[in-house]
């Protein structure tokens, strides 16, 4: 089995083609009738879907695993865990199962870039949220502790209520592109000659 | 040609330029009931032919040899062999016999499922689909088969790709039907529910003399799906919908009406007792755990109700209006719904509240420029596409003469345009 374009996408950490590359990779080595579910890199495919956020994907893989597989290969089942949690919404177990599990050299660069992203995604949850939210609850779904939580979220600008153990969130003012480019104008003559014929 | 031998000389000796392989191709059609007759003998023959330059001979010399039952010992060899020719033919070749091609393509996923391994007929199957269309939207009788095996290989996301081709034209209705509700599973798995509605509605709306099973099949997920995804179900039939289909669908597919109109009452105790009770025949339909779907969709309406009647509302109200067990539980279902963008809302722990807010879209965004502007462009081409259809079909004999025989009294532009078509 050739495994050249997944090695070359984790080398150089273009970790969103990965999925991709497992899937067409998979059907090709199918295609053979060789059996090949023993020497399939399982956990590097289910992470590749987890870190593209198609967690469906994933729930169908794990699906097709066979059992031995699944009770032989650890790092599977510890994949796998993350997905769960991200299916179910359990989002502090994400976190928890992300750090409770020894990852294998191949898999570390991919399962640490997942969860910086998932802990970007998860502020980016809890500021459009919350207006408050409790110390306790922001250093879950952050998955760091309390104390690390709020010299974050204070470093954001936020406001700490030390008595209630509350956190109050700025909202960040969304700036998004409003300039458009003169190549509009031939669309728009375009669309007008359309309509009148 | 008398000999198998001979064959072999014929096809090695024509298959240069594209007249001698049609002219290679009337020699085949005659000599087809011979080869099939020895199709035992005709595997070593196989060796001395190239699946690339002799596409079409080896193409009638494979479907020969798989027209007569396989053992088991040899369908991973003829699986194999079947695979090996569709990556490496030519496909101007085998567009003579596009017939032929179909049938050794059907008899591979017939193979792979009966070796229970329909993931390795996959890839296959699509270079086919590719190499026989002559263009993406064409439909070809390899679509279904296709789309069946990405869903019992569980490669949905592959499915997905070849679902995404705009279809407009179709070789064989049948095609259709099946092709259309595989392909709406695979959009049900991947939580597309807006394709897959589109999907199931095209085949219960298709034109039939006779109502078929696929689509009453179609019928009972698209009231499914309709719930899941929209929140309610319309039950009229749009104008185009076939008579039959009027009359008689409804009939068969009572159980998932009731579920829709239990669903419309907005209690969400009352539709798991009715679930729980009828969990027997949903079950048999494969549909329960589409069901299961509906029932915690419920909630879901339930709380986007309110936000048009309330601006602001306490967690634990949310939780005792929609019934559900507290206020943390109340608090996890608007994130979640926050998170997918189904509900625009603030949380306030420290008071326990949440406030409602509307849609802070303003549409001024480049972003939102560009999609507008993709919907416009695809609108476009399609009104072309349509007045072009309009066009040939105004043109077409049958249709001028089914239209003729209805019309009493011909007007002064009709016979204007009937001169000019015929």
């Amino acid at each position: 089995m050739d495994f050249t374009p997944l090695t070359e996408a984790m080398a150089s950490k273009s970790y969103d083609n990965v999925a991709d590359i497992c899937d067409n990779l998979m059907l090709q080595v199918a295609a053979e009738g060789t059996a090949f579910q023993h020497e399939w890199p399982y956990a590097i495919h289910l992470l590749g879907h987890i870190y593209v956020d198609d967690i469906n994907s994933a729930r169908f893989l794990w699906k097709s695993i066979p059992a031995e597989v699944k009770e032989g290969k650890p790092e599977v089942a510890a994949a796998w865990s993350i997905g769960q949690k991200l299916w179910t919404r359990n989002y502090a177990g994400v976190h928890e199962a992300v750090r409770g599990f020894n990852w294998s050299l191949e898999t570390q660069g991919l399962v640490a870039a997942f969860s910086d992203k998932y802990t970007r995604k998860m502020f980016q949850l809890v500021l459009a949220a919350y207006s408050t939210i409790s110390v306790q609850d922001a250093a879950l779904f952050l998955g760091m502790g309390e104390e690390d939580v709020t010299k974050y979220t204070l470093q954001e600008g936020w406001l700490l209520d030390s008595a209630s153990g509350m956190l109050t969130v700025k909202k960040q003012p969304i700036l998004s592109e409003q300039k458009v480019d003169p190549s509009k104008l031939q669309w728009l003559t375009e669309y007008v000659f359309h309509l009148e014929h | 040609m008398e000999t198998v031998e001979a064959a072999v000389a014929q096809i090695q000796a024509l298959s240069g330029s594209i007249e001698d392989v049609s002219h290679l191709n009337g020699l085949l059609k005659q000599s087809e009931d011979s080869l099939r007759l020895k199709s035992t003998v005709l595997s070593p023959y196989l060796d001395q032919l190239d699946p690339s330059t002799h596409s079409l001979g080896y193409l009638y010399f494979l479907e020969a040899f798989t027209s007569t039952p396989i053992i088991k010992e040899r369908a991973n060899e003829v699986v194999a062999l079947t695979i090996r020719f569709i990556n490496s033919c030519t496909a101007a070749q085998i567009h003579l016999a596009p017939d032929k091609f179909v049938s050794v393509c059907k008899r591979l996923k017939e193979q792979v499922m009966w070796l229970e391994t329909p993931i390795r007929g996959v890839a296959a199957l699509l270079t086919a689909i590719r190499k026989l269309q002559p263009c993406t939207e064409q439909l070809t009788s390899l679509h279904p088969d296709f789309v069946l095996l990405c869903v019992l290989s569980k490669s949905y996301k592959t499915g997905l790709h070849l679902l995404e081709d705009d279809i407009f034209e179709i070789d064989q209705p049948k095609d259709l039907f099946l092709y259309s509700y595989y392909g709406s599973m695979i959009c049900i798995g991947l939580k597309r529910f807006q394709k897959a509605l589109e999907l199931l509605h095209n085949v219960f709306t298709a034109p039939m003399h006779n109502l078929n099973a696929i689509a009453v099949e179609a019928y009972k997920k698209y009231i499914l799906v309709s719930l899941i995804h929209r929140g309610q179900f319309s039950a009229a039939f749009p104008k185009y919908t076939s008579s039959v289909t009027q009359r008689n669908l409804k009939n068969y597919t009572q159980l998932y009406l009731d579920l829709a109109s239990n669903y419309s009452n907005g209690k969400i105790s009352e539709l798991e007792t009715f679930v729980q009770s009828n969990k027997e025949k949903f079950d048999h339909d494969n549909n329960f755990g589409l069901v299961k779907q509906v029932v915690s969709s419920m909630s879901k309406r339930n709380i986007q109700r309110l936000t048009q009647t309330y601006l602001t509302l306490s967690l634990q109200d949310i939780a005792n209006t929609v019934q559900l067990k507290s206020a943390k539980e109340a608090e996890m279902h608007v994130l979640q719904m926050i998170q997918d963008g189904e509900i625009y809302a603030t949380i306030n722990q420290k008071d326990g509240m949440v406030r409602f807010l509307e849609d802070h879209e303003q549409y001024k965004t480049c972003e939102m420029i560009e999609h507008i502007d993709s919907s416009i462009r695809r609108i476009m081409d399609l009104s072309r596409k349509l007045t072009a259809i309009d066009d040939s079909m105004s043109c077409d004999p049958l249709y001028l003469a089914k239209v003729g025989r209805e019309r009493t009294r011909f007007e002064f532009d009709d016979i204007d345009t009937a001169k000019f078509c015929i």
